[in-house]
């Protein structure tokens, strides 16, 4: 329980720092710009899947930022004197993080409150919007807890680049045409194909999470979706803080 | 108990090796000064006591515990870079450190305003850190560090950076602190830092502890001394040169070197019945000067000089401060410093003496 209220206080401080530093105007300024460009009311009111979708996409872009930018200040000597206290290794990291994911899903709460009264969104209750945000808020959180792996405190330069090199197998489907695959040595060929059959597997809930906030459609197996964007964030999760807590702590520029 | 307890420590950064087998002792209740030149591993082993950094083999014990989350608020630490989160005022970066300490109200307002006031800073609480000297920020950060009252105080490098008249001021308000009582581990490169506050010092060199011992035994007399007065009839000068060929007098100066204790004392008390004003006496140079430079050049260990110190020149004799006995009594730093040194330093100082 304590260990809950630390990290809960180290939130409220890393944001009232990261609201003081004047970055969280950043994030302000592009809601501003994404509202203005997307947003903003046109002859006929949006259907729900063009706001989902553009704002699935916006929230993803926002996460990126503020994730790095809270690992950012996460990464400094300053750290040192607050983790001599009773603040684990944990709770500080999952504080960076959640810093962070507050911060997107307000700006995302406030773009969705600015179309309700500029710009209502056509046939979207709350039901439906609160329906089409819990995977969208989910893949935020999913995406943020993968950047939180990923960053310099938490894996070495080395394993950042193996889980890099494993993202990336995962969407070499994408990536690679079918004339570059019809050029690679057919063991190769289907060595990648396996390959990516298993590491894109993690990946599914995180495009089944994206379509179910466009359509919302949570019949049949689909009301599983948002359970394992969770267990997939929770996973990401521990593996950085069990990352974390195994590592000499060495904060940039000390 | 100790405080600090290190075996066989090691610690590699990518296979380059920092700490190589230290071992160290720090009792409770004492404050101990680590020398060391810059990038010896000083930093190191304060991360690696603080728990920041994984030993690559040995073990470490702080206040008696191997696992080193388990001391965590039990322990104050004050960085060596003077990096704090700068867009808070001292009043509210205090309050936020306590909180996570787990101190509640009213302990933490009467804490925080305590700490304030013992580093001067109560005036300046509201004011934003950015806006703060780095003489006040050093300040704040012996605040923070004594903020839940730790049973022991890890220091690195506490005068770095700083102005002489800071330094000044750090090193008093960490006289304060030593005398309220707390374990101090002190590492710094600044031998002022651990003559004035510590008990006892080790120097670290080639990653482990090249030499140890009490400060205490190192507060002998100079090895050659200037001492200062107003003016020296050429009589007087003869009479003290007269008393030892290293004596050399001029108008305003009187050099001893070699100097003993006894000549030293011998010489002061003639300038003192002849009422010659003395203005200062001045060690040309420190036991605990040539003992570090000595380790860090890599030379062999030399003994201070082996009798020990006239505590008082003026002390009747029987009592406790008296001029010393003979050279070479048992007893004395002499003892203790021969135990730590080791007998190849012994046989140096025989030579010496020879």
């Amino acid at each position: 329980m304590k260990s809950i209220t630390r990290t809960l206080r180290f939130i409220v401080f890393t944001l009232v720092e990261y609201a003081r530093s004047g970055r969280i105007l950043v994030e302000c300024l592009a809601t501003v710009v994404v509202f203005y460009l997307f947003f903003r009311r046109w002859t006929t009111p949006p259907p729900a899947s063009y706001f989902f979708s553009t704002a699935g996409l916006f929230t993803l872009g926002l996460t990126f930022y503020s994730t790095s930018a809270m690992m950012g200040l996460g990464d400094r000597p300053q750290g040192y004197v607050l983790l001599v206290r009773r603040i684990s290794r944990a709770s500080y990291l999952l504080g960076l993080y959640l810093a962070a994911l507050t911060i997107t899903s307000a700006l995302y709460g406030i773009t969705s409150i600015g179309m309700a009264i500029y710009n209502p969104v056509a046939d979207l209750t709350l039901r439906g919007w609160l329906l089409g945000s819990l995977p969208l808020l989910l893949n935020a959180a999913l995406f943020g807890a993968l950047l939180t792996l990923l960053a310099p405190i938490v894996l070495t330069a080395g394993w950042r680049l193996a889980v890099l090199a494993l993202v990336a197998i995962a969407f070499s489907g994408n990536l690679l045409g079918g004339q570059t695959v019809a050029a690679i040595p057919q063991v190769i060929a289907t060595g990648l194909s396996i390959l990516r059959t298993i590491f894109s597997t993690p990946l599914l809930p995180a495009f089944t999470g994206f379509q179910l906030s466009v359509d919302r459609d949570y019949s049949g197996i689909h009301f599983l979706t948002p359970i394992a964007q969770l267990t997939l964030t929770l996973s990401l999760l521990s593996l950085a803080i069990y990352a974390f807590r195994r590592r000499d702590l060495i904060f940039s520029s000390s | 108990m100790f405080a600090i307890e290190t075996e066989k420590l090691y610690k590699s950064y990518d296979g380059l090796p920092v700490l190589r087998g230290l071992d160290l002792r720090v009792p409770e209740g004492l404050v101990y000064g680590l020398l060391g030149p810059n990038g010896t591993g000083k930093s190191t082993l304060i991360h690696v006591l603080l728990g920041f950094l994984k030993p690559t083999k040995g073990s470490v014990y702080v206040l008696g515990e191997r696992n080193l989350e388990h001391i965590r608020g039990r322990v104050g630490y004050l960085p060596e870079r003077l990096r704090y989160h700068l867009r808070y005022s001292g009043r509210e970066y205090l309050r936020y450190l306590g909180q996570f300490s787990d101190m509640r109200e009213p302990l933490l307002t009467t804490r925080v305003n305590e700490g304030l006031r013992m580093v001067g800073l109560l005036d300046a609480a509201d004011r934003l850190l950015g806006t703060y000297s780095k003489g006040m920020l050093q300040r704040l950060g012996i605040a923070q560090a004594l903020l839940t009252d730790p049973e022991i105080l890890i220091i690195d490098e506490p005068t770095a950076g700083l102005d002489p008249a800071g330094q000044r001021e750090m090193l008093d308000l960490l006289t304060t602190v030593r005398d309220r009582g707390h374990t101090i581990f002190l590492a710094t490169h600044f031998l002022e830092e651990v003559e004035q506050l510590c008990d006892q010092v080790g120097v670290l060199f080639g990653g482990k502890l090249a030499a140890e011992l009490e400060v205490r035994s190192l507060r002998t007399p100079g090895r050659s001394v200037l001492i200062n007065v107003s003016e020296l009839q050429p009589e007087l000068a003869q009479q003290l040169q007269r008393l030892d060929p290293a004596v050399r007098c001029s108008r305003h100066e009187i050099a001893l070197q070699p100097n003993t204790p006894a000549l030293q004392a011998q010489v002061l008390r003639a300038l003192i019945d002849a009422e010659v004003p003395i203005i200062a006496l001045e060690p040309q140079s420190r036991p605990l000067e040539e003992l570090y430079l000595r380790v860090v050049r890599g030379e062999p260990l030399e003994l201070p000089p082996a009798e020990p110190p006239p505590n008082s020149l003026f002390a009747p004799p029987g009592h406790p401060d008296a001029l010393p006995p003979p050279p070479g009594r048992p007893g004395t730093g002499e003892t203790f410093l021969r135990e730590l040194l080791g007998q190849d330093a012994e046989r140096d100082h025989q030579s010496n003496q020879e």
